[in-house]
């Protein structure tokens, strides 16, 4: 076997929410049985940005709030592997918050779990779009991503989790990669994360979360309603858990690559075809 | 008429101005199909807004016995769609010149500043026109006719290129533009330019098939050929036609395109492809560079291959968008923060762009770091004409990537082995036992954070020492002329055909000339300020206002004392004439003395 880089231990504070994220996506990994090859794991900058140091798989560390441009670029180029962005609710939702958009309306084929403390722990304890108003002098109503996704039609895959609660965690993000593997896109997994030093929330969160996959009647089909839910328990100064919406449409990737051809990453470009398409494009500029 | 005094048609240089939207261009690029199937070469430029329709704006285009990419400085032939575009060009009229203008609003009055003696052609475009075919647009069809008149063509050779540029559109707008013809062909009857007696007599000597590009497609070709899989890109003008291209051929090379939500993504994107181990481009101007930096940092960082075109166009900031500048050369070469390998190349005509392309990719991947193709709006949009390209003089070097069986054979992978090169051995994901870490933040040899001093030291000149190892495979600069004069040029980019004519001009009042083309320019040869040394009169030609080229050259040893300076950056594109204006009368050469 080739000795390749040891898996460093976390840097996270004793008690920090992003423990339960890697442990539930680790778990996951490997009960689908993706081996460590296959991964490609894109974190963003902050506390959760350093998850894919911990892990066996092909890590990358993006600049500040590119994890969703850099893994739609990752899905496109090679469709065979597993690509998981990661990162925190300043690098998702503030800095990357034009990306969080467009890649709902795209739907890459990428699972994207977002590690929300509604803080800035690495800068020390400032705002995140996602801190309530009031928060260290914060003067903004609070944003709600989950929200912001139901209004976006391209999107099919929204679920938040809580790492206080671990059985649904690794529920989730197993059904958050089974989504994308089977070629539905984009699956979107927030997961309230507690920061134990600049806002530890345990206490709050414990009490607050609310569990839509325990509703009966609750149905993640429906868009609409799912909006409705979530406004009213917002409303009740709940935060709701659970799959929130769940729709098809196909994955970027199968519809964005010719399919005669292999991955662009797993072409052999070599040799150029000369007497074929490189041809055909010459003479287009004689005819 | 007598054929005998027919000027012949070596060099015809024809603008055709109107609005913005009165088809203009459409004119000009059917009329350079035709000449160029006639033998001549030939080389279009584009006067335009920013905006979609209105404001006076212009195509030029000179076909030329030889080669010639760029514009001479008289004017042979104006079509004006709109008389309030004569006196924006009319400086550029000499007393030879013939002027078609639309005469539906009334004959051309005396504001025009029109030389003395220019020929004045007026035709009802418009009128016949909206009374044809109830469109205005029309009016560029018809006009058509009477320019193939004036020059010589016969009805035949004008309705088979009607044919090639509206067919593709439909049998119906191919109707209605072959009626639009035959309705300027009555007009043209009616104004004494009959079939046959054309001014000019077509001389050409060169019959081979010739393509007909622009910079901005050869760069793209040139990717597609290299083996690039994927471009994602955001609409910038001047680049944008890089993107278009690609979005229409790359599928069919088995490659993607993505149009990003900003350039932020668009290098990303870009990344995220890269860091896969496929052969990555991005194009854009100074604007969008200015937003990549960041990400082209991370390149040089995380030691991720990708080739970034600049076409650049009028800064600072928003500029003017549509106009040629070449001030984005510190930003390409300096740029960014901290300190990290780059590559900036040069090409100067659209076969270069094509060539330039290849060796980027190859440098990009080799040596796993940021390429810059360093074109201008001039280089990036004109068309001319250019000898096909020889596709298998392509050679594709994809640096130390290893597979599956290679990394098994390996004690231990590191993603960044410290190794002679500065570049590691890549296995891109998916390799089974090729598990690594990329990241922009300081690192140790596989990839894991280090802020160890020891371990920076080594890393810093890891990355730097690329610099030094790829030199022997950067384009070197090519010299024209005569290598013995001491004149001499420098210029990149649109430069290359003014300063190639002017050396021609230059040489015609026996004055002698030589032009030092510079290709690469990060990192910067040593050829290059040791021609400085050796030419004691250079000329370098560029189009910003604080000599970032000549500054350049100075910073790596060229000999501040023997540079002049031309600088341009109104906008306009130099014409050879300008040059040797400049070269005259700053070195005091009397012309008769000379000759």
């Amino acid at each position: 076997m080739t000795k390749t880089f040891t898996p460093s231990r976390p840097i996270w504070c004793a008690g920090c929410g992003d423990f339960g994220v890697l442990q539930a996506l680790v778990s996951a990994l490997e009960e689908l049985k993706i081996p460590p090859h296959e991964r490609m794991v894109v974190a963003g900058i902050g506390c959760s940005g350093s998850l894919q140091n911990n892990l066996s798989c092909y890590g990358y560390h993006t600049l500040h709030g590119r994890v969703l441009p850099t893994v739609t670029g990752s899905k496109l180029a090679n469709p065979e592997l597993t690509v998981v962005g990661v990162g925190g609710d300043g690098d998702g939702y503030a800095i990357g918050g034009g990306h969080l958009v467009h890649a709902f309306k795209r739907n890459p084929g990428v699972t994207y779990i977002v590690m929300n403390n509604g803080t800035y722990g690495l800068t020390k304890g400032q705002a995140s779009p996602t801190a309530p108003t009031g928060y260290q002098d914060n003067l903004e109503e609070d944003l709600d991503p989950i929200m912001l996704g139901l209004s976006i039609p391209g999107s099919t895959f929204l679920a938040r989790a809580y790492s206080g609660q671990p059985a649904q965690l690794l529920d989730l993000t197993l059904a958050a990669l089974k989504h994308t593997a089977e070629g539905g896109g984009m699956s979107y997994l927030e997961v309230l994360s507690p920061c134990v030093t600049y806002n530890d929330t345990y206490r709050d969160w414990r009490t607050s979360v609310y569990d839509v996959d325990a509703e009966e009647g609750y149905d993640p089909t429906n868009r609409a309603a799912a909006f409705t839910r979530m406004q009213e328990l917002r409303e009740e100064k709940r935060l709701p858990l659970g799959l929130i919406f769940k729709g098809q449409r196909h994955a970027l990737e199968s519809v964005a690559l010719n399919k005669d051809f292999p991955a662009p990453a797993l072409q052999d470009i070599g040799r150029p075809d000369i007497s074929g398409v490189c041809n055909d494009a010459l003479q287009s500029f004689i005819r | 008429m007598n054929n005998n005094t027919k000027p012949r048609l070596e060099d015809l240089n024809v603008i055709v101005a109107g609005q913005g939207g009165d088809g203009s261009l459409t004119v000009v690029n059917i009329l350079a199909d035709v000449l160029r199937t006639s033998g001549l070469r030939v080389y279009t430029e584009r006067d335009v807004l920013s905006r979609i329709k209105g404001g006076i704006t212009a195509a030029t285009l000179r076909a030329y016995n030889g080669e010639r990419l760029c514009i001479s400085s008289h004017i042979d032939l104006m079509v004006a769609f709109d008389q309030a575009a004569i006196p924006k060009y009319a400086f550029r009229l000499n007393a030879k010149s013939i002027v078609i203008y639309d005469s539906s609003n009334g004959e051309l009055t005396a504001e025009s500043k029109l030389p003395e003696g220019v020929r004045l052609i007026g035709v009802p475009l418009s009128r016949y026109a909206v009374k044809n075919f109830r469109r205005d647009i029309y009016k560029n069809s018809i006009s058509f006719a009477v320019i193939g008149r004036l020059i010589g063509l016969d009805d035949g050779q004008m309705k088979i290129a009607f044919e090639k540029r509206f067919g593709r559109r439909g049998a119906q707008a191919l109707k209605y533009n072959l009626d639009a013809l035959n309705v300027g062909c009555t007009l043209a009857d009616n104004a004494g330019l009959t079939i046959g007696e054309g001014l000019f007599e077509i001389v050409a000597t060169d019959s081979k098939a010739h393509m007909l590009i622009t910079g901005n497609e050869a760069v793209a070709f040139g990717f597609a050929v290299a083996g690039g899989r994927f471009f994602a890109g955001y609409p910038i003008t001047p680049s944008t036609d890089v993107m278009e291209w690609l979005v229409k051929w790359l599928p069919k090379f088995g490659g993607v395109v993505k149009q990003a939500e900003d350039e932020l993504s668009a290098i990303n994107m870009s990344i995220g492809a890269a860091i896969t181990g496929t052969r990555t481009m991005t194009a854009t101007c100074g604007p969008g560079i200015a937003l990549m930096q960041e990400g082209i940092g991370q390149l040089g960082m995380a030691e991720i291959p990708m080739v970034i075109v600049d076409a650049q166009r009028s800064g600072p900031s928003t500029g003017m968008p549509t106009k040629p500048e070449q001030s984005d050369i510190n930003l390409l070469c300096y740029g960014g923060a901290g300190d990290f390998p780059r590559v900036v190349l040069a090409p100067g005509n659209p076969a270069e762009c094509f060539h330039l392309t290849v060796t980027a990719c190859n440098i990009a991947e080799k040596y796993q770091v940021p390429v810059f193709m360093c074109l201008d709006q001039g280089l990036s949009q004109n068309t001319a004409t250019v000898d096909p390209i020889d596709l298998s003089s392509v050679v594709i070097d994809r640096g130390g990537r290893l597979d599956a069986e290679q990394v098994s054979k390996l004690e231990v992978y590191k993603r960044y082995l410290h190794t002679d090169s500065g570049a590691s051995d890549f296995a891109p994901p998916g390799t089974p036992g090729g598990m690594g870490l990329v990241t922009g933040n300081e690192h140790d040899e596989f990839g894991l954070v280090s802020t160890d001093p020891v371990n920076r030291n080594k890393m810093v000149a890891k990355r730097q020492h690329k610099m030094v190892s790829m030199k022997p495979e950067l384009p070197l600069a090519i010299n024209h002329g005569v290598e013995t004069a001491d004149i001499g040029f420098i210029g990149v980019g649109m430069c290359y055909g003014v300063i190639l004519e002017a050396i021609d001009l230059l040489a015609q009042k026996s004055i002698f000339a030589q032009y030092h083309q510079v290709r690469t320019l990060w990192p910067m040869l040593d050829d290059t300020p040791a021609f400085t040394k050796r030419c004691p009169n250079i000329f370098v030609v560029e189009y910003n206002a604080t000599a970032q080229l000549a500054k350049l050259i100075i910073a790596h040893g060229g000999e501040e004392e023997n540079i002049n300076n031309i600088l341009r950056y109104d906008g306009i594109p130099m014409q050879a004439q300008d040059l040797v204006n400049t070269v005259i009368s700053k070195l005091n050469l009397k012309e008769d003395e000379v000759a």
